[in-house]
């Protein structure tokens, strides 16, 4: 028998209850399609299956590193000219046909189910405009490359580091690497990012777009080449290197880490090359985004 | 000792109370509008080809409000436009006060909209969807959860709402539609034919949620080619032809008494009329059923007594009201 | 009495017939018939209703029993194919087309000669003065009507509707339901299935219900209802003095509950024998000299009648 004495009841009905709380404007609805893409490319809350290709990429994508870092380690002993570099940071920042499929792969995936499955309108009854969804999307794709990207290097560098005689040593004789590595790669991603959401969003097909992205690429680069010559490290390189949409931000990572063109690129010896590489990048960047912001304008579709 | 008891799902709809909704106004950054919910003033859009609305003014209270729509695209580029989505040829809409064209982002944060089409994420779960809408909408994550649970218990979907809405039936489609208007909590939401597709049981049911959103307090504008849902859930009927206005005001004042009493006796309907006419009442047999013109209410008792003085059964009496659909046919044929 | 399952004069037999996808069987041993007039075909998502539609236009094969379009099979006699019509729901209509060219194109397929068929057929359905623009720049209900036009344009004796008045706005729908009720009334076998039960009512004499493949209930609706005899019905009564009134009706045999609803604003009376609470009325009305403003059964209406059969 309780000591406590139980008086009255009640019965509360739920009913509706009307949102009373904090409401975020533009700013957090954006931010929120930024996350709720990232969601959807990752798989993450979906089933396991669509996990399996991104992370299965990044994998492949860390593998130099792991390799170079085993290899390093084995060969610790040696003297420093017997030590064998797979990779440098600068090469690791690079265009893998992994880092390719999985832009193909990714990009598609954050815009083409909205348009197929006819959820914009949904989306645009929101307080989100069409700057912002192109916004979000570019972001989610910028970062996720961004981040496939920089992994790599962080296991390269923490493992050459660890490998090393002097951690330390390495550490204070590689400064530079710390900020050149996430700025190239961070230009490298927001350039992928804007040319792979810009050309899925020309369709609503995901497969249709992948292949349009891999395309786009492979035949800009072939072109490129052949435009190029083959022997562009004897004779000098050619403006039309430019075309090549696939290898353009390479050229900017080399004035990143080097402070010039590469000569063993295919700019090399063009007038004024660094400025043409970096023009073309500008204006390819602008070229994505107004084709994106012409598709998600919304005002009168 | 309490017990915190969810309130039933709504069943029968016929009860639907026609009062206008509960106080809530448009909340406008702190000072409370208490204004019309739209104001609508000389609204045109011109298509190349098409008008699709043609200098409306209307001004809408607050509550459940039948949009129906004639020969054209109206409720549509309505819709779109009260949305900020496109821009007017001329004329302005004003939603709680806010002016469309001024600010748009202003207005959407304070709308839902159930399209017609489908438009839902096939591979997710209804759970994830809404909560994700709810976030789009503004509301932090964690909110956005818990509303989202509350609104998908309120529009009846349990368990299901943990499986992909790609295995869903049209009606628990068409509840999460809904779900995901709701979960922003706004103060209008824009319903698309919101009964297409499902069979009369769901009709019934998606009725009686959208009338209970009434009473919470949310206003409605219902686009719909069916006017008996008008008929049944709204409270004020706005009837577009050829995108010009051609009838708005409460539906009760739209629905006249005629003045007219429809008596079934069964099949004794014959001696009825002889009987009423000898007390110098108007009445005719037609279609089984016996109509009589009354002056006045008491004169029912007259009709009463009449009746149980020839010991006929009454199945049913009842004064003729016109149906929208009467209303609309006459309000239309006078406008071609 | 005949069977309500089974129309006079029956043009489409339906004789045990069962269809199976898989595991899914989506009609069970089911029995009816159909003739001249309209007959509403009604049953919940997922009853059956399209398959039997397509059943009896021969685009299905059934897995047991027989269909007979006046006696002969759709699925071996091609010749039944000019006597019918299916306007299925979903179908697309070739979208360059204009209607007129649209509905003369099926008049060519079906090998109608006369030239002015399509025209009629669309006058018919009130097309005529869209008949020269492209069907993709019409409105849902518009595109309804065209394919009712072109199912016209054949002049067939039996004509199968999957939600013909789908889309269309108030006015077409009035005008699509006097329509089939004329072409019901020229002898034609009309079967329209719909979900919008009070237009079936407006429209249809005679309606039959299936509800998971099988036959749920047959015939015009007040005769089912009526069958359905052990179900008590609803009846609404508002008064001056309800209250009194209830008094004196809760002595009644006949009455088996008696409820104050707020929201309707009278009483509601439950009971099992609909006659004899009618017969009772007035005068107990009377000798309590309590006004009658409204009476009325509340599960009168095909709706609350499917409410029963389906629950």
């Amino acid at each position: 028998m309780s000591a406590v004495e139980v008086r009255g009841g009640a019965v509360y009905d739920r009913g509706y209850r009307p949102y009373e709380g904090r409401r975020g404007r533009r700013g957090a609805a954006t931010f929120a399609l930024y996350k709720a893409s990232i969601r959807r490319a990752l798989g993450i809350r979906r089933s396991w299956r669509q996990k399996v290709a991104p992370f299965l990429l990044l994998g492949i994508v860390t593998i130099p590193a792991i390799v170079n870092v085993g290899i390093g380690y084995v060969t610790r002993n040696r003297s420093l000219l017997d030590r064998i570099q797979i990779i440098t940071y600068r090469d690791y920042v690079g265009v893998s046909s992994a880092l390719l499929l999985f832009v193909a792969l990714v990009a598609p995936d954050v815009v083409c189910p909205d348009r197929r499955q006819h959820v914009l309108p949904l989306m645009f009854a929101r307080p989100l405009t069409g700057v912002d969804y192109v916004a979000a999307k570019v972001a989610a794709i910028a970062s996720i490359v961004f981040a496939f990207s920089f992994l790599p290097q962080v296991v390269l560098f923490v493992g050459n580091m660890l490998v090393s005689d002097s951690a330390l040593n390495y550490f204070t004789g590689h400064l530079d690497v710390l900020w050149k590595v996430p700025l190239s790669v961070a230009l490298l991603a927001l350039y992928y990012a804007v040319v792979g959401v810009a050309v899925s969003s020309l369709t609503d097909r995901r497969i249709v777009a992948g292949a349009t992205v891999i395309g786009l690429f492979l035949i800009t680069s072939i072109a490129a080449g052949v435009l190029v010559g083959n022997n562009f490290r004897f004779e000098g390189g050619s403006p039309a290197a430019v075309i090549n949409v696939l290898a353009l931000p390479l050229y900017l990572r080399d004035l990143v880490f080097l402070g010039h063109i590469d000569p063993a690129s295919p700019l090399n010896g063009v007038t004024n090359g660094g400025l043409l590489a970096i023009a073309t990048y500008v204006a390819v960047l602008l070229a994505g985004m107004g084709v994106l912001l012409r598709r998600y304008r919304w005002v009168e579709r | 000792m309490f017990i915190a008891r969810p309130q039933p799902p709504a069943s029968s709809l016929s009860v639907a109370p026609r009062s206008h909704a509960g106080a809530r106004s448009c909340q406008t950054g702190g000072l409370v509008d208490d204004g019309p919910l739209l104001r609508i003033e000389g609204l045109t859009k011109r298509y190349p080809g098409a008008t699709a609305l043609d200098d409306l003014t209307v001004e809408l209270p607050r509550g459940r409000i039948g949009l129906v729509g004639a020969n054209g695209a109206g409720k549509t580029t309505t819709f779109r436009l009260l949305l900020g989505l496109t821009h007017p040829t001329d004329g302005s809409v004003e939603v709680c006060g806010i002016d469309v064209a001024r600010d748009p982002v202003g207005v959407r944060s304070r709308l839902g909209y159930m399209p017609e089409h489908d438009c839902l994420p096939l591979d997710q779960t209804a759970a994830d969807v809404v909560s994700t809408f709810g976030e789009l909408s503004g509301l932090p994550a964690r909110a956005a959860r818990q509303r989202a649970s509350d609104i998908l218990d309120l529009v009846g979907l349990d368990e299901a709402r943990f499986r992909p809405i790609g295995g869903f039936s049209t009606g628990m489609r068409q509840r999460t539609k809904l779900a995901q208007a709701l979960v922003g909590d706004p103060e209008l939401v824009l319903l698309d034919e919101p009964t297409a597709g499902l069979d009369p049981l769901g009709r019934e049911d998606m009725l009686a949620l959208v009338a209970r959103l009434g009473s919470f307090g949310i206003s409605v504008l219902m686009a719909t080619h069916l006017l008996d849902d008008v008929q049944r859930v709204c409270d004020y009927v706005v009837m577009i032809d050829s995108g010009r206005l051609v009838v708005s005001g409460a539906t009760e004042s739209l629905l006249e008494r005629t003045g007219v009493v429809t008596v079934d006796v069964g099949p004794g309907g014959n001696a009825l009329v002889t009987a009423l006419q000898q007390h110098a009442m108007p009445a005719v047999a037609a279609d089984g059923v016996v109509e009589v013109t009354i002056d006045g209410d008491e004169q029912l008792d007259l009709v009463r007594d009449v009746i149980a003085e020839l010991e006929l059964p009454l199945y049913r009496l009842s004064t003729r009201l016109t149906s929208l659909d009467e209303v609309f046919l006459r309000r239309a044929e006078h406008t071609t | 009495m005949p069977d309500p399952a089974f129309a006079e004069e029956a043009t489409v037999e339906v004789t045990d017939v069962s269809v199976w996808f898989g595991a899914k069987v989506a009609l069970s041993e089911l029995s009816c018939s159909f003739g001249p007039g309209v007959t509403g075909l009604l049953g919940p998502n997922g009853a059956g209703k399209t398959t039997l539609m397509r059943a009896i236009t021969g685009l299905l094969g059934v897995n047991q029993g027989s269909v007979r379009i006046e006696g002969r099979d759709p699925r071996r006699d091609r010749g039944v194919h000019s006597r019918m019509s299916l306007v299925p729901e979903d179908e697309a209509v070739s979208a360059a087309l204009t209607a007129r060219q649209f509905v003369r194109y099926i008049a060519d397929l079906r090998r109608i000669t006369d030239r002015n068929a399509p025209d009629d057929a669309l006058r018919t359905v009130g097309m005529l003065d869209a008949a020269d623009r492209r069907v993709d720049t019409f409105s849902k209900g518009m595109r309804q009507r065209t394919k009712v036009a072109a199912a016209l344009v054949t002049n067939p004796q039996v004509m199968v509707l999957d939600e013909p008045l789908n889309g269309a706005d108030p006015l077409q729908r009035l005008r699509l339901i006097e329509l089939f009720k004329q072409l019901g009334a020229q002898g034609r076998t009309v079967i329209v299935s719909s979900h919008i039960l009070n237009e079936v009512e407006r429209l249809a004499e005679r309606v039959i219900v299936l509800v998971h493949g099988r036959l749920a209930a047959a015939g015009g609706h007040h005769a089912i209802r009526d069958a359905m005899n052990d179900r008590p019905r609803h009846v609404l009564i508002r008064s001056d003095d309800a209250r009194r009134l209830a008094g004196a009706l809760i002595t009644l045999e006949s009455v088996a509950g008696v409820t104050f609803d707020t929201a309707r604003d009278g009483l509601v009376i439950q009971t099992v024998q609909a006659r004899e609470l009618a017969t009772a009325l007035p005068r107990l009305a009377r000798d309590t000299s309590s006004r009658l403003i409204e009476v009325r059964a509340l599960d009168d209406s095909l709706e609350s009648l499917f409410r029963e059969l389906v629950r």
